[in-house]
């Protein structure tokens, strides 16, 4: 059932900035139904989750999500921290313990001090943080190994946008449920650089 | 049929290969360590065989099937030298090696092949199977539990074009044998971390004009 619509999606740290990416079909299994989904969500200039897995669920997911972060916005007054938000989303993952969303989050996001942190966990909620990068949806394992060759650490803002391009990039090529070019989020201190790229449209 | 109920026969023991096709060597490459289910049995197996001068085969899956398998061809190659009086050539061992897997579409031999040698000019070359011997000559390729992980970085680093590509065209990689090898350490390196079965050493073999040599490079051991 997480193959079901194909996605790809990748988040990588650099030096002071990260960046989230994801790839944009949207199939029917093998049928492509849409070229320009959209996978990676905003819920503040300095937090975007990406979810991967059953459209359906992740557009739900995305939706519960923001309702949530609005009320904690009006409550607290300020934006949600990048690491209580992914705890959020594990709670609310596991509260579907035993008829789950069928989706895996990547959370990515500037914290206090705009330190990067990523995070990505299961559809049960199960949390993993990572230092380097974090990987998820059908072209998985392909990514993992791209990353893993391509990736070093503090890499500025312009080096990883390359770097994390061309990992999913590749990646995809090898998947045939994801693909359609990708889209790329490129986030600093200071600004937030949206770019889509063009790959193989099959 | 493979299966009768309970019956399971196969096993997989892990592994990758790799091999990589130059303009006049080829690069074959293989993890040594032997798994089953989440257990090392040998940190040390070679899933290399030479099989005729300029033709090397790496396989992963089930050991059994591939030592076997490997015999097999061995003494094919043997008989052949005998009736032909000179060694097989690499295009030659190829469509053996898919004949002999086909031949056992019924009950396959649970072996990924990766068949790596020079050809009759001396061009490298690299053929690519699946279990029941259907195959295709590329430019490089990858087979086994790190197979997808390393095919993508492939596909990027080497600027020969990937099999992915319409036409097709000439899969040799203009890159040097030192640069090929050198992409070979990296590809393992990332493989051995993200995926369990691979690791220990890694068994490069490269074949060129001169000859055949063959190096080992230490890999994580967790």
């Amino acid at each position: 059932i997480f193959e079901y619509n194909g996605s790809a999606v990748v988040a990588m740290v650099g030096k002071n900035c990260f960046a989230i990416a994801s790839d944009r079909r949207l199939g029917v299994q093998l049928q492509t139904v849409a070229t320009d989904f959209q996978r990676v969500f905003e819920i503040h200039p300095k937090l975007y989750i990406g979810l991967s897995g059953l459209a359906s669920d992740a557009q739900t997911l995305y939706q519960r999500l923001v309702f949530k972060h609005k009320l904690y916005q009006l409550r607290e007054e300020r934006d949600m921290k990048p690491e209580t938000f992914a705890s959020l989303v594990s709670a609310m993952l596991y509260e579907k313990r035993f008829g789950p969303y069928f989706c895996q989050p990547i959370i990515a996001g500037l914290g206090q001090d705009d330190v990067p942190f990523i995070c990505t966990m299961d559809c049960i909620g199960a949390k993993e943080l990572a230092k380097d990068f974090v990987v998820s949806g059908t072209a998985s394992e392909s990514l993992y190994g791209a990353c893993e060759s391509m990736y070093k650490p503090n890499m500025e803002p312009d080096e990883l946008f390359e770097t994390i391009s061309q990992a999913l990039l590749s990646s995809v090529d090898r998947d045939c449920l994801s693909g359609w070019g990708g889209y790329v989020l490129v986030v600093t201190p200071t600004e937030v650089t949206e770019r889509v790229l063009k790959g193989r449209m099959d | 049929m493979a299966r009768r109920g309970g019956d399971w026969v196969y096993e997989n023991n892990g592994g990758t290969c790799v091999a990589i096709a130059g303009a006049d060597y080829c690069v074959v490459a293989a993890d040594t360590r032997l798994s089953v289910g989440y257990n090392i049995l040998t940190r040390d197996h070679s899933k290399i065989c030479e099989l005729a001068e300029k033709c090397v085969i790496a396989s992963s899956g089930f050991q059994g099937d591939i030592k076997a398998l490997q015999k097999n061809l061995s003494a094919k190659e043997l008989l052949y030298q005998h009736q032909h009086n000179k060694r097989m050539s690499c295009p030659a061992m190829a469509q053996l090696l898919s004949n002999t897997l086909y031949y056992k579409r019924f009950f396959p031999y649970y072996a990924f092949n990766v068949l790596g040698g020079l050809d009759s000019e001396g061009k490298g070359c690299v053929y690519s199977y699946d279990a029941v011997g259907s195959y295709e000559r590329t430019g490089y390729s990858a087979q086994g539990t790190g197979s997808t992980l390393i095919m993508p970085v492939l596909d990027n680093q080497l600027k020969s074009p990937s099999p992915l590509l319409v036409p097709a065209r000439d899969a040799v990689t203009p890159l040097s044998e030192s640069e090929a090898v050198d992409l070979v350490k990296d590809v393992f390196a990332s493989a051995t971390e993200r995926d369990i079965y691979t690791g220990d050493k890694v068994e490069i073999v490269v074949i060129n004009k001169a000859g055949t040599r063959r190096e080992y490079i230490e890999l994580r051991k967790d």
